[in-house]
């Protein structure tokens, strides 16, 4: 598994390129404004990149991903701003930020060990939800709704970073969680976690303990999104409200793991800038680009018979909604997922493998039945079926 | 018959799960990467050049005439269910601008209305209403920044603004941390100002007025003993619903009840069994009608709670009519009493009817309760322009704070030194006819502390 | 006994379909604790009911796909501005005496007619293709579906339609006219039985006997239970598992067509919106009775229905979603496979 020379070339060439976008917008004034919904990307990215080392490598669907990203983007709020007693700085708070986020994986991870599959899934997203409702209601600490502000924005060496550093430093960030990601899932650890992925039991009769290995990948994922809500909490200066972390930045997250490809660490690079980019750039310039209309008065309805009335009313209704193109923007996202799928079900850089894979599509529930049954017990295929719930 | 035991794999699980890994270990270290590196680069390539031609289309435009041109931007929640008010909100600077000719000074205006709601969310973002602000900052002609509608989206884009110089006129933020010491946060509003300079305005009146207007209100026109306070747990709702618990405790009003309820549940019945044992004279909501204000209502009603409803702003527009039915609204049900801060658009006088009137005939429809603010909001932005004579962003912060005796849609009045506005006119109207009256005005005298 | 003599005098108002107020409105008395308990148990039940009759949706899906069917509460939305639309066209204020009754039941039919053939199509665009791709992908898909469902939903809101206040936001939410009003069927003491909640019983029960009349007797029934236990099996069988999975979409959606009309009517709003949370409500009342277990999805969304009541009533408002998923999490923890899921293999 030696990695070639032009394979090196080549991601060192892609980095070079994404790195030098700030120069060029400073330097070409194209308005260009691309950097800024990039920075956001590259959080993603590491918020995607740690949901797919539970999701991708060890199977373990996470439906409220959000969630550890809320306690990350709180920890560091609490533990840097100046109306609490704290006060730390960047780099420190961003250390402790991790290890809450991965004690709070732990506290997920341990006690539904026993649970699977889509069980396990609305585990999380019941978790999810009540991590939101109590950040909302324990208002005397978190500021409920109101997030708590203002928060230190990123340094480097005791020097504060503005738009290019932020950008560069969260590249690097995202740099490091992608190398980090791709040595773990070569290691000893990784192939751990694919093997419990296909199969569970197998993977415990060849000397690997799930639980552990579960464990460590929820702590793992929890603290990579608890740096990528402190990250962002940091370069916006506010926590946020809790609404920010909600369901649907967890499903964000899980398309820009299976979009790009699940379990591809590439993929899921690929998978942040494709998923926010469309949000933040390609609908946003698409917007910019229809520009928005006036609404003219309704016409009268009342009046008006048969054809003409179709025609009004066809012409009333486009009025009222169609014409503006913000009205468009959940049925371009949902389209363009469904039409993905359709056509590239693996993900746009599937991990190797993936195609084979992709048949069986049981990662989320593998066969084992019962952790704590006896392994294997003698179950004859028709039996394994029918123990599954 | 293979293609259908490749479909179910579990069929013989345990030696092929052994089997099947092992077989994938050999293809892992048997697989070329060159095609898949090939695809990488292509497919980033091809997405890359897809960005930069699509970001760099509308760009011709702004460089036709550099420097006698300038710009001011919208930024409000135009995905979701806010979208009515927000769109009328734009149509108001729109026609502040058009009035004008879009020309001040020999500067030709542009304006553009961002948007700070994602279509995930379906309400404000705080990273686009972040991205929002970086951008307006990153364009030199830019000058003025109007919003934001959501209280919680200004604390985001106002300390970057401020730090940037450019000033920004919201005409929908009420919470009163925003602006005023001592209300909100310790911390509040020096957080927002990083520069030491106000550069934040607003064209509203701020909650603490409102709350507790509303509940001298319930007290001596409704002559209520007991209120029973929910809220929807958000900064504006939970806001108002605060000031008007603190107005009621002190003025001798029993809280019966205080609730935070849940925005997107589908009904509220049990909470009204609740209320009802309670037995309140007055429910007040503290919310919008986005935060299902309108269904509250209903279910008071359903549940047999026929008291009024007392509600402040975020109700004051047509969806809440439309959501809540003309059978809950009527005076027999209990009656609906809704709090405003200024007078509705069809008791405006002078340039505010003015402005009605205009906007009824070139949308047809009586513009909803914010659009006013909107237009005020973008006339004293081009009034400070006129004034400042510069595209200079500082010279156009120091014209908007010292704009004084501003004979406006809202009346004549100045922002003060937090940057508020000084009207202080509140409005108290109820639901008569599936629409909205006018009930009468009261002062802002009492301040809630 | 009190109790037991109000179910009594409930059921005869039932009976007599319509009993006028017993006593006069709102009892200058406050409720008592025990009136309290029982209004707070018959919204729950109301609530639940609805609540199950979407979580059969879900279930059955699950069940026979092994798909977490994220569009079925938008689907469910969608039904709700399709009855709207019925409503709308047909005139909102004929809907009295007996002409009402059919024009209910027409709407409610239609509606489900709708949702289920909208279920179907959506089963063959969307699942259909990605039936050998992983299940993940699969789940994608129904995100994306419903993210198509929700601005389908948002369009429609815009038509210039009355009921739509002409449609010019499109965005608000909309009032459903009370077709059948919220007055009380029957009163006892000061514990209200409308006559919504009267609707939701006749409907939701019905459908339910119905539902399991067929899973369990009829031919098709019996060809979703084995195509849910083992579909290589079934179609080795003769079985025509594409026609049973499309069935029973079509079966799932229909209901959630009923369902939805019932919701409208009993809360007297739709949104573009609301999807989310009749989804999530119903998919967690599927997951805790055990999903792809048809009666757990009723026993599911009936608890679901009741701890919400009684955690608004009893604790605060603002702490009842985290009550119900600390519930559901604390059930599944101890018994990893729902309610119901262990004891009945039978997955629909």
């Amino acid at each position: 598994m030696a990695i070639s020379s032009k394979r090196i070339t080549i991601n060192l060439l892609l980095i070079a390129a994404v790195a030098s976008i700030p120069i060029i917008e400073k330097f070409v004034p194209l308005g260009l404004h691309i950097s800024d919904p990039m920075t956001d990307v590259f959080v993603y990215a590491i918020l995607g990149l740690g949901l797919n080392i539970l999701t991708g490598f060890t199977g373990l669907l996470n439906l409220g991903v959000a969630a550890f990203a809320a306690i990350g983007a709180y920890v560091f709020a609490i533990s840097t701003c100046e109306i609490y007693p704290f006060q730390l700085g960047f780099w420190s708070a961003l250390g402790l930020t991790m290890a809450a986020g991965a004690l709070a994986g732990f506290a997920l991870g341990a006690p539904t060990l026993r649970v699977r599959g889509d069980y396990l899934a609305i585990v999380t997203l019941g978790f999810g939800e009540i991590v939101k409702d109590v950040l909302v209601n324990m208002d005397s600490i978190t500021k409920g709704t109101q997030g708590i502000n203002p928060l230190p924005p990123p340094t480097l060496f005791g020097h504060e970073l503005g738009g290019s550093g932020q950008y560069w430093l969260f590249m690097v960030f995202a740099l490091v969680v992608a190398i980090g990601a791709r040595s773990l899932e070569r290691s000893r650890i990784g192939r751990g976690w694919i093997s419990i992925r296909e199969d569970e039991l197998a993977s415990r009769a060849m000397g690997i303990r799930p639980d552990h290995a579960k464990m460590l990948a929820f702590a793992t994922c929890a603290s990579l999104a608890a740096l990528a809500g402190a990250l962002t909490a940091s370069r916006l200066s506010s926590s946020g409200e809790p609404g920010n972390y909600d369901f649907q930045i967890s499903i964000l997250a899980l398309c820009i793991v299976i979009v790009g490809g699940i379990g591809s660490v590439r993929g899921v690079l690929l998978g942040a800038l494709v998923m926010v980019g469309m949000n933040s750039i390609v609908l946003v310039k698409l917007t910019e680009l229809m520009g928005g209309s006036d609404a003219a008065p309704p016409a009268a309805l009342a009046d008006a018979h048969g054809l003409q009335w179709a025609f009004l009313f066809v012409k009333t209704w486009a009025q009222n909604v169609l014409i503006s193109p913000t009205n468009w923007k959940f049925l371009v996202f949902g389209l363009a997922l469904v039409l993905m799928m359709i056509f590239r079900p693996e993900g746009i850089l599937p991990a190797r493998g993936a195609k084979e894979d992709a048949p069986d599509g049981d990662e989320g529930s593998s066969g084992a039945s019962g952790v704590g049954g006896v392994p294997g017990g003698g179950a004859s295929p028709v039996a394994t079926k029918e123990l599954r719930p | 018959m293979d293609e259908l035991l490749g479909q179910t794999k579990d069929t013989d699980f345990v030696v092929t799960g052994l089997d099947g890994s092992r077989t994938r270990a050999g293809r892992f270290v048997s697989l070329s990467f060159r095609v898949m590196i090939r695809r990488t680069a292509s497919i980033v390539a091809a997405l890359t050049g897809a960005a930069f031609l699509l970001a760099a289309a509308p760009v011709h435009a702004v460089q036709d005439a550099p420097n006698k041109k300038l710009k001011i931007v919208s930024s409000l929640p135009q995905t979701g269910s806010a979208n009515a008010q927000t769109t009328s909100i734009v149509n108001g600077i729109k026609m502040a601008i058009d009035e004008r000719g879009a020309m001040v000074d020999g500067f030709k205006i542009e304006f553009e209305a961002m948007d700070d709601a994602s279509p995930q969310k379906g309400n404000w973002d705080g990273q686009i209403e972040s991205a929002n602000a970086k951008r307006a900052i990153a364009d030199p002609a830019v000058v003025g920044y109007i919003g934001t509608y959501n209280s919680g989206a200004a604390k985001i884009s106002m300390p970057l603004l401020n730090k940037a110089g450019l000033v920004m006129v919201s005409p929908g933020n009420t919470a009163a941390g925003l602006t005023k010491p001592g209300l909100g946060e310790p911390n509040e509003p020096a957080v927002y100002r990083p520069s030491g300079k106000v550069s934040y305005f607003r064209v509203v009146p701020a909650d603490d007025i409102q709350g507790a207007v509303a509940c001298e209100f319930c007290r001596n026109d409704l002559k209520a003993k007991k209120v029973f306070i929910l809220h929807d747990r958000e900064l504006y709702g939970k806001g108002i619903a605060d000031v008007f618990k603190k107005t009621a405790e002190a003025t001798g009003v029993e809280v019966v009840g205080f609730e935070g309820i849940d925005a997107k549940a589908s009904n509220y019945r049990s909470l009204v069994t609740k209320i009802r044992a309670a037995a309140p004279d007055v429910v007040f909501f503290g919310g919008t009608t986005q935060t299902n204000g309108a269904q509250v209502l209903k279910d008071l009603r359903a549940g047999g709670a026929k008291i009024p409803f007392v509600s402040p702003d975020g109700t004051f527009e047509k969806a809440f009519i439309e959501a809540a039915g003309k059978d809950s609204v009527t005076k027999e049900q209990g009656g609906v009493y809704i709090t405003f801060g200024g007078v509705p658009s069809e008791m405006l006088t002078g340039i505010g009817a003015k402005f009605v009137k205009s906007y009824q005939a070139k949308y047809g429809e009586i513009p909803e309760a914010y659009a006013v603010y909107g237009y005020e909001a973008g006339c004293v932005l081009l009034d400070a322009i006129d004034r400042a004579e510069t595209k200079d962003r500082a010279a156009i912060i120091a014209a908007v704070a010292a704009t004084k005796d501003f004979n406006g849609a809202l009346g004549t009045w100045s922002f003060d030194e937090n940057g508020d506005t000084s009207v202080r006119t509140m409005s108290i109207n109820t639901i008569e006819d599936g629409a909205f009256k006018f009930v009468r005005t009261a002062g802002g005298a009492a301040k809630a502390k | 006994m009190q109790q037991t003599v109000a179910a009594a005098e409930f059921l005869a108002a039932c009976a007599l379909s319509r009993v006028d107020a017993v006593s006069g409105f709102a009892r200058d008395g406050l409720l008592s604790s025990q009136e309290v308990f029982t209004q707070q148990l018959v919204t729950g039940l109301s609530n639940g009911m609805i609540i199950a009759l979407i979580a059969i949706g879900y279930t059955m899906v699950y069940g026979i796909i092994e798909l977490i069917n994220f569009a079925h509460g938008d689907l469910c939305m969608l039904g709700a501005y399709f009855a709207l639309t019925v409503v709308g066209a047909l005139g909102v204020d004929q809907w009295a005496g007996t002409g009402g009754m059919m024009g209910l039941v027409l709407v409610l039919v239609g509606t489900a007619a709708f949702c289920g053939s909208l279920n179907w199509s959506i089963n063959r665009l969307a699942y259909r293709p990605l039936r050998k791709a992983s299940k993940l992908s699969l789940l994608v898909s129904a995100i994306g579906a419903s993210f198509i469902l929700v601005n389908l939903g948002l369009f429609w809101g815009g038509l210039p339609m009355d009921v739509f206040a002409n449609g010019t936001s499109s965005a608000a939410p909309k009032a459903f006219p009370a077709l059948v009003s919220a007055d009380p069927a029957a009163q006892i003491g000061d514990v209200i039985y409308s006559r919504t909640d009267l609707l939701v019983l006749c409907v939701t029960l019905p459908l339910m006997v119905a539902l399991t009349y067929l899973v369990r007797f009829t031919k098709l029934g019996k060809a979703m239970r084995a195509v849910a236990q083992n579909p290589t099996g079934a179609s080795l069988m003769g079985i025509d598992v594409e026609r049973v999975i499309g069935a029973s979409f079509f079966i799932g959606g229909s209901l959630g067509g009923f369902a939805t009309v019932v919701y409208s009517l009993y809360n007297q709003t739709v949104s573009f919106q609301m999807g989310y949370r009749m989804g999530m409500d119903a998919f967690i009342a599927a997951v805790l009775g055990g999903i792809g277990n048809l009666p757990g999805a009723v026993l599911g969304g009936i608890l679901i229905g009741v701890i919400r009541s009684m955690s608004d009533g009893y604790l605060e408002a603002r702490w009842t979603n985290t009550v119900v998923f600390g519930i559901l999490i604390l059930i599944l923890v101890f018994r990893p496979s729902g309610l119901l899921g262990a004891k009945l293999r039978e997955k629909v």
